[in-house]
């Protein structure tokens, strides 16, 4: 608190969310990582009374979480590093995964309504509407990960006591 | 269709889920610190409580309110808005993998937010038909996720301030959520007329 950025600051570089993540497993050229940080709150200070604390922090959830690196750093397995995406990557994302569902699902609720005016026809049209959405969000999350958007990069290795909390 | 506009407006200005009912607060608080999270936090909400208070309106306009089940109405709503938490997280893998990779953090934390249960069962004192329980369950949600990115973006700006230490952290960011409450509280005189 109470520090300014300094002038050597590059604000035009694409801001990045930046994480940590553990090295799991090294095969060939690419590591597999799971990420350390264990919730969106970066475990606050009254974590003990959260609602929220435990929950997406077991073993099996992170595992499901894993994700793989080009290892161009010669990472080896237990190393911690600070890993990336664009802050823009994470907007598309939400947008391709949540809005256009929801988007679609509304339209035809909508429309459904204004047409013929019954719950369960708004309530059909609706749930048509809602895998149109999931459909599309599937062409739109294929074009990201084309694009190489949804895939994380590797920064640069931890310090020792480095913890999820990198503000 | 005025009446719905109305109802929107309502939901998610006047009557705010976190500045008005005071609900969400834990998220409001804890996943505001970076504007990239309270914007991944707010969609996938947004999405759950209008996925899961359509579901909510189902089961009790088909199965609690016929069968004379209301006192079961809590539980029945917390089952539910879990169904719809895990179906949710089921379709995003399904869709995308390494979307889920990204985004499936927020997900778990949306189980143990108040606010979709609140706001199903703020549906079932409104007796609306399923349209209008859908708009106002999506209104209060972009409500919620409005607030949440307006608040990031005020504890960005803090971050660079020079606050005493006696307020840095959690207590500025109460008496600027009282502030933001206080201005939402404008919104209660807008008039149609």
């Amino acid at each position: 608190m109470g520090e300014f950025a300094d002038s050597t600051t590059d604000f035009s570089a694409p801001a990045m969310v930046e994480g940590i993540a553990q090295v799991v497993a090294v095969e060939g050229n690419m590591a597999w990582l799971v990420p350390e940080q264990t919730s969106s709150c970066g475990a606050c200070a009254s974590a003990s009374a959260c609602g929220a604390k435990g929950i997406g922090t077991t073993a099996s959830r992170l595992e499901l979480r894993r994700f793989q690196l080009v290892n161009n750093s010669n990472l080896a397995v237990g190393e911690r590093v600070i890993v990336g995406i664009r802050e823009n990557a994470l907007l598309r994302a939400s947008i391709t995964a949540y809005v256009i569902p929801l988007t679609t699902l509304l339209t035809a609720g909508a429309l459904a309504q204004w047409a013929i005016g019954r719950d369960v026809v708004t309530m059909a049209a609706m749930f048509a509407g809602l895998a149109l959405g999931l459909w599309f969000a599937r062409i739109g999350a294929g074009r990201l990960l084309v694009r190489g958007d949804l895939a994380p990069r590797f920064l640069r290795r931890a310090s020792a006591g480095e913890t999820c909390n990198l503000e | 269709m005025k009446e719905y506009i109305l109802l929107m407006i309502s939901a998610a200005l006047v009557n705010n889920v976190i500045l008005a009912r005071f609900l969400g607060l834990c998220s409001f608080m804890g996943v505001t610190t970076r504007i990239d999270t309270a914007v991944g936090m707010g969609m996938a909400t947004t999405f759950v409580i209008t996925v899961s208070s359509m579901a909510d309106w189902v089961v009790e306009a088909y199965l609690l309110q016929p069968y004379g089940l209301g006192y079961l109405r809590t539980v029945t709503f917390i089952l539910v808005i879990a169904a719809a938490v895990q179906f949710t997280e089921m379709i995003v893998k399904k869709v995308s993998p390494p979307l889920f990779q990204m985004l499936g953090i927020y997900l778990p934390l949306i189980t143990t937010n108040c606010a979709v249960l609140g706001v199903a069962l703020l549906l079932v004192e409104g007796r609306m038909n399923f349209i209008g329980a859908t708009l106002f369950a999506f209104a209060s949600s972009i409500g919620y996720s409005m607030v949440m990115v307006i608040f990031a973006g005020l504890r960005e700006r803090m971050a660079l301030a020079d606050i005493p230490r006696l307020f840095a952290g959690p207590p500025i960011g109460f008496i600027v959520a009282s502030l933001l409450a206080l201005a939402f509280m404008g919104f209660s005189g807008m008039s149609t007329s």
